[in-house]
This record gives C-alpha cells, sequence and structure tokens, in this order.
C-alpha cells in the first residue's frame, strides 16, 4: 500500500483512503500511527475526499458548529491546532466531551449555535465549520461568522437539503442557500458530496 | 473606557490598554461555577481576538499552551455539567421507559410467531397429515428448550406490566392532564416523540395530529397525495373507534386538546379533567347527523 501526502496538511492517503495520525478514538481501523476516515461517517473527509483544495492549515484556529459525538473533530484536531467544539443534544455532546478528554486542542461546548451564548469563550477563529441539519442553517453561519471568524477567515458549510426543504430540489435549495451565505461571505466552490452523501453538499466561502 | 466579562475574568480597558482588572485564581471547578451562574454579554470582536494575550498579560497563565489546557479543563468541567442537567430532566425518563415498552411489544410479537412456527413443524413431524389437531405437539425434540422460549416471552410481558407501570407514576407526576386525556402510554409516546414536554407543549395541534406520520404527510407534500389524518393519536380509542368519514375530524379535536393539556402540563401543572369530555362532546355532535341520515 502506497502512503501519500495529501494537499491539506496533516491529512494522508492510505491507498485511497484518507486517514490522519494519532490515537483512535471511536473504534475506526488503524494502521501504525495511523487512523483511518471514512467518507461514509463524515462530511469533511467525504469533500477531502473530492476535493484537495480545502483551505485547512495546521495553524488554524477552529470553530466546529454541530460536532455530534465528535467523529469528524477528532480527526480535524489532528489536522489543526485547536477546535472549539459546539454541540446541542446533550445525549451525543456526552460523547464528545468523553473524547475531548483526550484530545489536548478540543474545547467542548455544550451550547445552541442558533443563539450563540459563547462569545465571552471562544476567540477569534481561523475557520468556521457547520455541519448542522437545520432549515435556517444559512443564517446561523452567518450569525457565527459575523461574530467569531477573522477577517480573511475561511467556513466550510455543509448543507443538508433535505432538512431546508424536503419538497425541492437538492440543487435549488443549494442555490438560494448559497445566495444568502454570499451576503457576508465570498463564495470559493461547492462540492457535492455524492456518493457519500445524498442530498448534501459543501460550500467553502472566504470572509474578506 | 470599556469592561468586558470573559470566562477568565473581567478586564476594564481605557484606549486599549488594560487599566484595571478582576482575573479569577486559575480553578478549574470554581471558573466553570461562575459561567453557569453569571450572566455574559457578547464581545466586541477586538476585545475577542485578545483573549489569550491578555490572559498572559494578567498573568492568569504564562503560555498559550497553559491557556488552551485551562480553557479545556473549564470547558470540559462546565459541559459535564449541562449534560448531567440535562439528562435530570421528569421527561427523560419516560422516553426510556415509553421507548423500552415499545422494543419489548416488538420483541415479544417477534417471538410470539417464531415460537408458533416452531409448533407447527414439531406438530407436523410428530405427526403428518393430522390437520384436525391444533394443540402443540406432545413429543418434541426439545421440549426444555420450546418451553424456556414460551417461558421468556412470558417473562417480556411480565417486564412489560412492571414498565407500564412505572410510566403510569410518572406520567400522574409531570404530566396529569395528558394522562387522563390521552392515557399514560400515549401520553408517554406523544412525549417521546415530540422529544419531551417542553417540545410538545410548544408545538401546534396541526403537527400533534400528524406527528407519526412523517412519511405519508411528506408524500403529500412532495407530491399531492393525501393528507394524513392521525400519526400516533390514532392510537387513542375515541380517534380509532370512530367511523371512517369521521375520523380526520375527531383526530383534529383531540390534537387540539392534547396541545392544550401538553401546555396546562408543562406551564401551570394544574389538572382540567374536563378535556377529555369536550372530545367526547364533539364526537357526539359528529355522529348526530350521521344518525339522522339514517332514519
Amino acid at each position: 500500500m502506497t502512503i501519500r501526502t495529501h494537499k491539506v496538511a496533516g491529512v494522508f492517503m492510505l491507498g485511497s483512503q484518507l486517514a490522519t495520525k494519532g490515537e483512535a478514538l471511536y473504534g475506526e481501523k488503524v494502521f501504525g500511527e495511523y487512523r483511518l476516515w471514512n467518507p461514509q461517517r463524515s462530511k469533511l473527509a467525504a469533500l477531502l475526499k473530492k476535493e484537495e483544495n480545502v483551505p485547512l492549515r495546521p495553524e488554524q484556529i477552529v470553530l466546529y458548529l454541530g460536532a455530534a459525538s465528535g467523529t469528524t473533530v477528532s480527526h480535524l484536531a489532528n489536522i489543526v491546532s485547536l477546535v472549539y467544539a459546539v454541540e446541542f443534544a446533550p445525549r451525543v455532546a456526552r460523547d464528545l466531551v468523553r473524547m475531548s478528554e483526550h484530545l489536548k486542542n478540543v474545547v467542548p461546548l455544550v451550547a445552541d449555535a442558533i443563539q450563540p451564548d459563547y462569545g465571552h469563550i471562544v476567540e477569534m477563529v481561523d475557520f468556521l465549520y457547520q455541519d448542522i441539519a437545520q432549515p435556517k442553517q444559512a443564517e446561523i453561519a452567518i450569525a457565527n461568522a459575523e461574530m467569531f471568524l477573522r477577517t480573511g477567515g475561511y467556513a466550510c458549510i455543509m448543507i443538508k437539503a433535505r432538512s431546508i426543504d424536503v419538497t425541492a430540489k437538492p440543487k435549488a435549495v443549494y442555490k438560494r442557500e448559497v445566495k444568502k451565505l454570499e451576503e457576508l461571505l465570498d463564495i470559493m466552490c461547492v462540492h457535492e458530496l455524492e456518493p457519500f452523501y445524498k442530498a448534501h453538499a459543501a460550500v467553502i466561502a472566504r470572509l474578506a | 473606557m470599556t469592561i468586558i466579562k470573559t470566562w477568565f475574568g473581567e478586564i476594564e480597558l481605557h484606549d486599549d490598554k488594560i487599566v484595571r482588572s478582576n482575573v479569577l485564581k486559575a480553578d478549574a471547578a470554581a471558573m466553570a461555577m461562575r459561567l453557569q451562574k453569571e450572566e455574559f454579554a457578547d464581545l466586541d470582536k477586538q476585545y475577542r481576538g485578545r483573549l489569550r494575550e491578555m490572559a498572559i498579560q494578567l498573568r492568569l497563565v504564562t503560555s498559550e499552551h497553559d491557556y488552551i489546557s485551562l480553557l479545556r479543563a473549564v470547558a470540559i468541567q462546565r459541559a459535564k455539567e449541562q449534560i448531567t442537567t440535562a439528562f435530570a430532566r421528569p421527561d427523560a425518563r419516560i422516553m426510556e421507559l415509553i421507548g423500552g415498552i415499545d422494543d419489548i411489544d416488538e420483541s415479544i410479537n417477534l417471538l410470539s410467531e417464531r415460537l408458533l412456527e416452531w409448533d407447527i413443524l414439531e406438530f407436523e413431524i410428530s405427526r403428518p397429515g393430522d390437520l384436525t389437531e391444533t394443540h402443540a405437539s406432545q413429543s418434541t425434540t426439545y421440549p426444555a428448550l420450546q418451553h424456556e422460549f414460551a417461558e421468556s416471552i412470558e417473562r417480556l410481558s411480565e417486564l412489560r406490566k412492571k414498565i407500564a407501570g412505572a410510566i403510569e407514576l410518572e406520567m400522574h407526576a409531570i404530566a396529569p392532564n395528558l394522562s387522563s386525556l390521552a392515557g399514560e402510554l400515549l401520553g408517554a409516546r406523544l412525549i417521546a416523540r415530540a422529544g419531551g414536554l417542553e417540545s410538545l407543549a410548544r408545538m401546534p395541534a396541526s403537527k400533534i395530529q400528524v406527528m407519526g406520520a412523517s412519511k405519508a404527510l411528506f408524500k403529500h407534500l412532495q407530491f399531492g397525495a393525501k393528507p394524513p389524518k392521525h400519526g400516533i393519536i390514532f392510537q387513542h380509542p375515541l380517534v380509532r373507534g370512530s367511523p371512517l368519514s369521521k375520523r380526520g375530524k375527531i383526530a383534529r379535536t383531540m390534537a387540539a386538546k392534547l396541545a392544550i393539556a401538553a401546555r396546562l402540563d408543562f406551564y401551570s401543572k394544574k389538572t382540567h379533567p374536563e378535556l377529555l369530555a369536550q372530545v367526547e362532546k364533539r364526537a357526539r355532535e359528529l355522529y348526530k347527523p350521521a344518525i339522522r341520515d339514517q332514519t
């Protein structure tokens, strides 16, 4: 098996499989010091598998909205310097906190991204990552970007078309959401996450 | 002059210089406690960008590395407390219990079907061609095993009874109106579906009416199929027992009253036993013209 580096530093390709280096935390497959990163379980992995030009860098501070049980967070923590992981639902936040105890660069926050009440804790960040299945997710991304994203910082927003409007065509939903995001952010690209996720798209944007 | 309140203390700034400060001791438990007890306003962007720098300048910590490890310890402590509080909600237990009942029902059905098929097989083997006899066979190959199988099903239904008793107790305590209108089990199911008594209390009646019929509802919204008349409220005897032509109307009334009951339970706790009688009255009104038609 050949191991090569991904364009995103800290990410590796073991053959055709994505991986990061670190302690295994949720039962993922491990090869030596590499933890495999399943694109069917993490939208960020699906994005990285399809697109290598993702503006993630080792020195970045990330604000992660919708951390869930921390699967993606744990890999992201292997890539960047610090992750503020926000999750609202107590059941999955429990798993997130347990995982954070093993990750020295994850700050877990049990909070609602719709009403960001972590303004006195989170500093300015270089990267905003959002993976929340909410009808108002674009508005939530904008509100958080306005508060926490530094000028010149990047945002990656995972749009789940099915939780915004089930009756509309996914492509139409992406278009509408991108338009909302354009009010604040410069859109760099939109990637659909097929075949790993149905009716999902990743929007990468920059705050000018 | 600006005063900012951060997770590690209050800081007074003048022309972007710190003039006064009240910084806490680097004690994660005490800091987490303060986060819970006090109110915090949003910070201005320019100060948010300087949090690390100010914490070091004020000698809370000596390095950026220490800043992160202290903040992380505080956040983990605070998160654990928030999670414990969230789990301590009185309706959380009801949701687990009713989920248990539904799982047990499913298991009992599954196991009973299997046992029946097994019985038939053993019967056919021991008495081929005799279709008149319906009793279980006397001479099975694994009598002890089959007996134990049946006993397990028995035990499950015993357990179900006990859980139902527990739900009744819990429901009377936290949702008396829902219990008297819908019955304890259906009431509990509604709470579980909604994701808690508060969510149910905030739900419009129209949503309560079709809760549990999401497949049909989305078929309606997406493709214009007929809208569903009822979701899990079909389980209510007044809805289930009504003729097809009246069922939609009764389901609507029932949902409206259930919404009221949930709100009473969540916001006031006063009991209003007349709710069920009101639905029954509406049902009688609906039946009247139908009776006239017949005569």
